[in-house]
């Protein structure tokens, strides 16, 4: 009897709030688990966290052990890709001054292009001002222990986030027309950038990746280690292959794509 | 922050995390004529993290319960850190005239929303019973 009282609804209750608090519990516990980025991991500490039976995994890692040095990690709360590539892409400009100034001018006019869309401009200009602050860094001298301490400080680093989800949201409404048969369920890509690109937490997937390569004109590479074939699939997300100018592509850096998450690696 | 759209909203005294606004029932539904005041709090997190809105006023509505406690996407899963305190408003108040009856906190309005003249007369007792209070001690801080 007590058992059926647990389990009927009690209209007095408010399941919503439960459940939104449970969901805050789960985010505190990874939050206190995980940071946001890590300090970098060498492939023996990762192999631990497949048991002895998944050979399939142990064998990936140890092709990513032959051509990779160490990996980042990142904290697995929806925003892994876009904290990832935040930090790796920094990371690479504090030794190529002259990607920064191109980059650095791409940030700087992101804003008045992002406006024009029709964000508001005083909320986008909070955000703004905080991602070049982040940006910024880089410069006069930047170091690694910095960008690790301002990725690792939520008043920053989610702030960064933020932005780049707008950034991603600008370059789909943008192209509007070349993503819409991309988008499933029947909504438009505008509806798509409410619901999918730009609340915290929601997971990146193949067209934010794209679009986020395209508005900065990054090339990237994504190793993916799935349960397909012996080795991992690299792939390269590369912006600059559709025009005839096809001048520098390499990567700019690698990513690690693990079903749901993404981690940066740093070659040998 | 005040506007002809029927939203408003001020600090609550010097605590700037928590705001009270008002709503107007949109012309043409029928919560039209009806105004009813909302508390907003703001956490560490904000914007990060979505702002906490209730009903002061009570509220019949069937993504509205008992408590004032609102069902709106927008404040939970699709909350965005580009919302502020006036596209939540203006949200809240097209939900009022445009509920979603399918996922309804009150189930008693969600079955009776499709029957608009019984739902006005329900709505119109609910409002003067539970609301005129609230709705008179509004008056003097909108004019503040």
């Amino acid at each position: 009897m007590d058992q059926n009282a647990d389990a009927s609804f009690d209209p007095s209750k408010n399941y919503d709030e439960d459940t939104l608090a449970q969901q805050r519990e789960i985010e505190k516990e990874i939050a206190a688990s995980q940071a946001m980025v890590s300090q970098l991991h060498t492939f023996d500490e990762i192999v631990e966290e497949y048991s002895q039976e998944d050979a399939i995994y142990r064998q990936k890692i140890e092709d990513l052990k032959s051509r990779f040095k160490n990996l980042r990690k990142t904290r697995g709360d929806g925003n892994c890709f876009y904290r990832a590539f935040g930090f790796a892409y920094l990371e690479k400009l504090l030794n190529d001054g002259k990607e920064y100034k191109r980059f650095l001018d791409i940030a700087q006019k992101s804003k008045d292009e992002l406006i024009g869309l029709g964000f508001p401009q005083f909320t986008l200009e909070d955000f703004h001002d905080t991602f070049m602050d982040v940006v910024k860094m880089v410069e006069n001298p930047g170091t690694v222990d910095g960008l690790f301490q301002a990725f690792n400080d939520a008043g920053l680093s989610d702030y960064f986030v933020v932005y780049l989800r707008l950034l991603v949201s600008g370059h789909l409404q943008q192209n509007a027309d070349s993503y819409v048969y991309f988008i499933d369920g029947e909504r438009s890509v505008k509806e798509f950038c409410s619901q999918e690109v730009e609340p915290m937490g929601k997971e990146s997937d193949h067209i934010h990746i794209v679009s986020l390569t395209k508005a900065l004109q990054i090339a990237i590479c994504v190793e993916y280690m799935d349960r397909e074939g012996e080795k991992c699939n690299s792939f390269k997300f590369n912006p600059f292959e559709s025009l005839a100018d096809d001048t520098d592509t390499a990567p700019a850096f690698t990513l690690l794509y693990r079903p749901g998450h993404y981690d940066i690696l740093y070659p040998l | 922050m005040s506007g002809s759209s029927g939203i408003s909203a001020f600090p609550d005294g010097d605590n700037m995390f928590k705001w009270i606004g008002t709503i107007e029932g949109g012309k043409g539904t029928v919560y039209e004529g009806l105004k009813y005041k909302l508390c907003l709090t703001f956490p560490d997190q904000y914007p990060i993290e979505a702002m906490k809105v209730k009903f002061e006023t009570p509220c019949y509505h069937p993504n509205v319960d008992t408590h004032g406690n609102i069902c709106l996407d927008i404040l939970k899963e699709k909350w965005s850190a580009l919302y502020d305190v006036r596209t939540v408003l203006l949200s809240i108040q097209s939900l009022l005239g445009e509920p979603n009856i399918d996922s309804p906190l009150n189930v008693h309005a969600a079955e009776l929303w499709n029957n608009q003249d019984s739902y006005k007369k329900v709505l119109l007792d609910h409002y003067k019973r539970e609301a005129a209070r609230s709705v008179s001690s509004k008056e003097s801080v909108k004019h503040l």
